[in-house]
């Protein structure tokens, strides 16, 4: 990757309009202390991929082949009205994220999460910096013959479509246990998992979730007609909440061609319970968790289910229960002690890219 | 001397993640909102705006009713507004939660008004995203981290942000 001087030209002016006056030669400055001999300067996110405001911060990524200290946790500095973010990166760091992100992209374990997860995005969006951000200081870096773009863009898309996956299973779970606030609001997550994956499939640079809308409505507004009708909750959840997760279930099925059914999704998916376990006292019965040290009284139906659980563990621990083997009791009763994050839910395997069969709502081909 | 009506590990735990949420997420989350509004990005307002009422209510109902452990994202807007029902602010943050038809200016406002009074139960952490913030917030996460340390709780805040004692 080398530099592009019109993008470098359009930042700067980006830049300079929304923090009065801020030049890229100013924050350059400011950054100096942090390059080495041989360090690349690059800018990405939301301003360079032109969909930032003025209050955005600017992503600048400091990288060389001699880089000697590296760190994780973004550097902030303050020029005038605009926040800097700076991570400093051993070129080497990054092309083992590269690394190990083509590794699980050519695995079937499920990746989800192992680059990021749903509050943070950390280094999916490190590694569209990289494949996506322009060179504005130094000589720029040479991949190890890979495509930088076309790793980092698969990677979004997989770990979007394992998301969906996840949130559909969940809205579900949640809909059958009577849980209607959590169905409803896992319902909308899977059509905007879907819907991000998408994004990621047409090759747009990502820089987090939360962007979704503004890209439908300027950057990808073919797909915006999918996201109308959900991206508002129900009024009353209780009565309307099967309408709304099956609308979202065929939508989200049409666009990538994977059973989102609840059977097929159970059997690759287990409960993984960390520490909970029933204290007997007299004849109470109490779920403890030793490690948040709390309690909470369950009844006699309760205890039968959780005994049920426990007896079934299927694999090396019973501390893991398979969802295929959960009748729908416990599958209600595991959905419970999710919501209380008591439990946690695991995928056996991933979602290949290439067993995916997505119309053209998903749009053009990474 | 007032006596606190809860252990202490709960205390520290509950009360600094609540306070981190409003310190830290809530903050930026109110940046966005302001920077999407004054760019007329009304999408980005309205998914903000759902962020910034699922963290308000989480941060309500660990403050409020010592919730804890904290579930899933995916999980804990629904988790907080069942524990949260009856209280005064449960309402305003499923209405943002669910998404509110009305123009961005309104939604900021209902934004600002939901907080404001959050930060009244939850109390204030210094602006961390500001310059004048930032070392203030930081050296405040340190006193917390070290009531953690104090009765064996892992703190919400990454370690290496703060000073060392």
């Amino acid at each position: 990757m080398a530099k592009n001087t019109k993008a470098i030209k359009d930042l700067g002016q980006c830049v300079e309009r929304f923090h009065h006056g801020v030049s890229l030669e100013q924050i350059l400055g400011e950054v100096e202390y942090l390059r080495d001999e041989g360090d690349t300067v690059i800018a990405g996110g939301s301003l360079v991929y032109g969909f930032g405001n003025h209050l955005s911060d600017l992503d600048l990524v400091i990288t060389g082949p001699t880089t000697i200290e590296s760190s994780r946790v973004p550097i902030e500095h303050f020029i005038g009205s605009l926040r800097v973010d700076v991570w400093k990166l051993a070129l080497g760091l990054v092309e083992d994220s590269f690394d190990r992100a083509e590794r699980a992209l050519a695995d079937d374990q499920a990746l989800l999460g192992s680059f990021g997860d749903m509050e943070h995005d950390d280094e999916l969006k490190l590694l569209h910096r990289i494949a996506f951000g322009i060179v504005v200081d130094g000589d720029g870096i040479e991949s190890q013959g890979r495509d930088y773009c076309t790793v980092a863009s698969a990677l979004v898309v997989r770990e979007y479509i394992e998301r969906m996956r996840t949130s559909a299973l969940l809205a579900q779970l949640a809909l059958r246990a009577g849980r209607a606030v959590a169905a409803v609001v896992n319902a909308r997550l899977t059509v905007e998992d879907a819907l991000n994956a998408a994004v990621a499939y047409q090759g747009l640079p990502f820089s987090g979730g939360k962007w979704l809308g503004e890209r439908l409505a300027n950057q990808a507004s073919d797909l915006a007609p999918v996201y109308e009708p959900f991206r508002q909750l129900p009024e009353t959840p209780h009565q309307e909440a099967t309408q709304f997760v099956q609308g979202v279930l065929a939508t989200c099925v049409e666009m990538w061609g994977l059973d989102l059914g609840i059977d097929a999704l159970v059997s690759s998916a287990n409960w993984t319970n960390a520490d909970l376990r029933v204290a007997e006292i007299g004849a109470d019965r109490l779920l403890l968790s030793p490690g948040f040290g709390a309690l909470w009284s369950l009844d006699e139906k309760e205890i039968k289910i959780w005994h049920q659980l426990v007896s079934a563990g299927t694999r090396k621990t019973d501390a893991i229960w398979d969802l295929s083997a959960c009748d729908a009791e416990a599958l209600s009763m595991c959905l419970c002690l999710h919501e209380h994050g008591l439990v946690d839910l695991r995928w056996t395997k991933g979602v290949v890219i290439d067993d995916l069969r997505p119309s053209l709502d998903a749009g053009a081909m990474i | 001397m007032r006596t606190i009506d809860v252990d202490a590990r709960r205390y520290a735990w509950c009360r600094s993640r609540a306070l981190w949420i409003i310190g830290m997420p809530v903050r930026s989350f109110i940046e966005d909102i302001y920077g999407a509004q004054q760019a007329g990005q009304e999408n980005l307002v309205h998914f903000t705006a759902r962020r910034i009422g699922e963290a308000c209510a989480v941060a309500l109902n660990v403050a409020v009713n010592y919730a804890r452990p904290i579930p899933s994202p995916a999980m804990r807007g629904s988790w907080a507004l069942e524990q949260l029902q009856g209280h005064e602010l449960c309402q305003p943050c499923w209405e943002l939660i669910r998404g509110i038809d009305a123009p961005a200016d309104e939604i900021v406002k209902r934004c600002d008004s939901l907080t404001t009074r959050v930060y009244e139960i939850v109390g204030e952490m210094p602006n961390i995203l500001t310059p004048d913030g930032y070392f203030p917030a930081i050296a405040m996460a340190r006193d917390w981290i070290k009531l953690l340390d104090a009765v064996g709780e892992e703190a919400p805040m990454p370690y290496n942000w703060t000073l060392p004692t």
